[in-house]
């Protein structure tokens, strides 16, 4: 890492707290809302609050930095990270998460920089550089895995183990399971559809390989990726719906000409790096998104399309990592009028769910409040650059009601059916930019 | 016997956004949205002229918008939670009058209506307490507070004289308040399904109830009994509205279709499309020396009018 950056890091905070400290004041009524939920989309059952853990550990985080930022501006100052090394302690399960508590004398280690060895200095900034990765995604509201957080300086980290340490440290001090910090063991999305990696080493991935999809693999700036016979990508919320359309007897042909995408809920990093890689490899390429008609469906569109919607606006994340957004990504469904077209018309019985329709159910309490704080969004407000959005959450607050993708499933047809149609709607005034598709080619992505 | 109602006039893009309420006064039409204003047209001239946009309304957008029928005031609910009251000066400009604040939690106010002196405020909520208030009072207080049964209130109507206050929720059930006891004066067998318009007879001696279920039910006020079932609308029904006379009924459905009823004959007389989406409100205007008009609004947009052909 560069002194540069270091220096960044440690004179960008005031700021990013400013901004962190208005979140944090929100959060009394954040708390119910969980506007962000990065939990809703994991298997964390933390006992309490998450939102009051991470900001805790949001909070340690900087204040570890404001210790550095202190120990900085003092003449003779010495820099330090207390670390508790896992060694004597039993592995914590994932997934199980305690109060965050003290750290204890015991098994505290200080890394400090400079250091007695040039080995210790650069442990102290490979710990400044990870916490900074894990704050910014905590803050971003994204989910990264080891994978990722080695990706982004793979030259500093050197080997993927030494991020898989000191993430497992990181959690062990704070005494909060890793997923807390928002960080996975691995890229939770699965791809499918007919493109095909090319790595430096000769080997391929096929898209097509996998007849259950592949995990989002990580590209590399040296990977070729031939999408050349992809003429859509979709995105997909649910990993069910995902692979209902992979089952279905129709995928065989559907496949030969997209790429489909599921990060199982609010997307990952890895996720998202992978589509960005493939939109700036073929802009042309539509892309849509199949998400549940619900508050949640349309906040996880604008992860997919604008990043964590606290930053839309700057379009940037705040490391200076590339914009992960993708501006191309439009709304397939579930819209509101879909809903009126395919279901609501056409039963009506009298069990539990509204209408007899299954996957039509009433808003929550939650559903109300998050589509209400959402309509504040810039992206959703009035002459706003997402109008839709704001109609689809206005229809859901008028209606009182949201609806699974899964509706489609039961429309005669099925999924397929209704994605062919639907896709033939959007796509039928974008005959020009399908045929710059045509001439496109392999494309080296970056 | 059908009749039949022309198209007067569409403004086209009215709003930005759906129209979620149309109200109507004697010589204007007033419309709310999911953007952030209200329009005020002009109804005494044929092409309906845009006369006072309201900025800045309700920031989030406006779902309920009505008028007195015989005072000049208005109130609007916006998605942020709060009722507004206007009201109109002698030069037909709205201002507005000030907020509903009296112990209610913001955002907890969902459907309102006026009664027709514009004295009282009658409003459901999402955890089914229906209120009134009274608006002759400079701090417009709560006056009468209905507990149910914790359902959705999606909607609720004042009669014209103030007496009973109707709501619909979203659990089927409908009640009809007695506004000078404070008390219930029916719980009437609902429609099983959620409840989204409620509407008294301009005598205030039935009250219309839809939703859902996608039929009509006619009840009469003092007994609580169900003396009519209009079916014919295929989605459901999201406004009901009665003519001056109280011959008429006018509804629209989730599907954009309107439908005219004749009362007497118990009967469907008119149906009338609006687009491809919702239509959200449908409104008659006040009888005029002219024949009869209405107007609709949904989600394509914009405003049509509608007048009875000549014969």
């Amino acid at each position: 890492m560069e002194a540069q950056d270091l220096e960044d890091i440690l004179f960008g905070i005031p700021s990013s707290q400013d901004s962190l400290e208005s979140c944090w004041n929100d959060d009394s009524d954040d708390d119910m809302l969980d506007v962000w939920d990065p939990f809703g989309t994991q298997s964390t059952h933390a006992p309490h609050s998450p939102s009051v853990e991470i900001t805790w550990v949001i909070s340690h985080i900087e204040k570890i930095f404001e210790n550095i930022g202190a120990g900085l501006s003092e003449e003779d100052g010495e820099l330090s990270i207390m670390l508790k090394t896992r060694s004597k302690k039993t592995r914590r399960e994932p997934g199980i998460s305690i109060e965050p508590r003290p750290s204890e004398p015991s098994g505290l280690r200080a890394i400090k920089f400079p250091g007695g060895t040039v080995q210790e200095s650069w442990r102290f900034t490979v710990l400044v550089r990870i916490l900074e990765l894990i704050h910014s995604g905590l803050t971003d509201n994204t989910t990264i895995s080891k994978r990722d957080l080695y990706y982004r300086d793979p030259d500093l980290f050197v080997k993927q183990s030494v991020v898989d340490r000191y993430v497992d440290d990181l959690a062990c001090t704070f005494g909060v399971s890793r997923s807390l910090l928002n960080v996975t063991a691995a890229a939770k999305g699965l791809v499918a559809g007919n493109f095909v990696i090319y790595r430096t080493d000769g080997s391929s991935v096929k898209g097509l390989s996998e007849k259950d999809g592949l995990l989002v693999p990580t590209l590399h700036d040296t990977d070729i990726v031939d999408i050349s016979s992809v003429r859509w990508v979709l995105v997909i919320e649910k990993e069910a719906t995902f692979r209902s359309l992979l089952s279905s007897h129709q995928w065989g042909t559907l496949s030969l000409e997209c790429l489909m995408l599921t990060a199982k809920g609010y997307p990952d990093l890895a996720s998202r790096t992978f589509l960005r890689r493939i939109a700036d490899g073929s802009p042309w390429t539509p892309m849509f998104a199949l998400v549940d008609f619900d508050p949640d469906g349309i906040a996880i569109m604008s992860t997919y399309k604008h990043g964590s919607f606290r930053l839309a606006h700057e379009n940037v994340t705040t490391c200076g990592t590339p914009s992960l957004s993708l501006p191309q990504l439009r709304w397939l469904g579930v819209q509101g009028h879909q809903l009126q077209q395919s279901l609501l018309m056409e039963r009506s019985t009298n069990d539990g769910t509204v209408g007899g329709d299954q996957g039509v159910l009433r808003l929550t309490a939650r559903d109300r409040t998050k589509a209400c704080r959402m309509l504040e969004w810039e992206i959703c407000a009035a002459g706003g650059p997402e109008p839709e959005w704001r109609r689809g959450l206005q229809t859901m607050l008028m209606l009182n009601v949201k609806a699974e993708m899964q509706i489609l499933e039961e429309l005669p047809g099925g999924l397929p059916k209704w994605l062919a149609r639907e896709l033939a709607a959007k796509q039928g005034g974008e005959a020009d930019a399908e045929g710059l598709s045509t001439t496109s080619g392999q494309h080296r992505l970056r | 016997m059908s009749k039949q109602y022309l198209t007067l006039h569409t403004i086209d893009n009215a709003h930005p956004s759906d129209v979620f309420a149309l109200a109507a006064k004697k010589t204007q039409l007033l419309s709310a949205s999911g953007s952030s204003f209200i329009r005020v047209y002009d109804t005494t001239q044929p092409d309906f002229p845009l006369r006072q946009t309201i900025d800045g309304a309700h920031p989030l957008g406006i779902h309920h918008l009505v008028t007195a029928k015989e005072a000049e005031k208005a109130a609007s609910a916006g998605f942020e939670g709060k009722v507004r009251i206007w009201r109109a000066g002698e030069d037909g400009e709205w201002e507005a009058v000030g907020d509903i604040t009296d112990s209610n939690k913001p955002g907890s106010i969902w459907a309102i209506a006026l009664s027709a002196d514009g004295a009282y405020l009658a409003s459901s909520s999402i955890n089914g307490k229906i209120n009134v208030w009274s608006l002759s009072e400079a701090s417009m207080p709560q006056i009468r507070s209905y507990e149910t049964k914790g359902s959705f209130g999606l909607c609720v109507d004042l009669s014209a004289d103030g007496r009973f206050t109707a709501s619909g929720h979203e659990n089927g059930s409908i009640y009809i308040f007695n506004n000078d006891s404070g008390r219930l004066s029916h719980s009437v067998a609902g429609l099983v399904q959620p409840i989204r318009a409620v509407a008294f007879s301009p005598a205030s001696k039935l009250v219309a109830a839809a939703g859902d279920a996608r039929i009509i039910a006619l009840y009469d006020v003092l007994s609580g009994e169900q003396i009519a079932n209009f079916t014919g609308h295929g989605g459901w029904v999201l406004s009901l509205d009665w003519s001056d006379t109280g011959e008429y009924l006018l509804s629209g459905s989730h599907d954009s279709k309107a439908k005219i009823w004749r009362i007497e004959t118990r009967s469907c007389v008119a149906t009338h499309s609006h687009g491809d989406r919702p239509l959200w409100t449908a409104r008659w205007l006040p009888k005029s020396t002219r024949s009869e008009m209405f107007a609709l609004g949904g989600g394509n947009q914009a405003i049509s009018f509608y007048r009875e052909a000549a014969g």
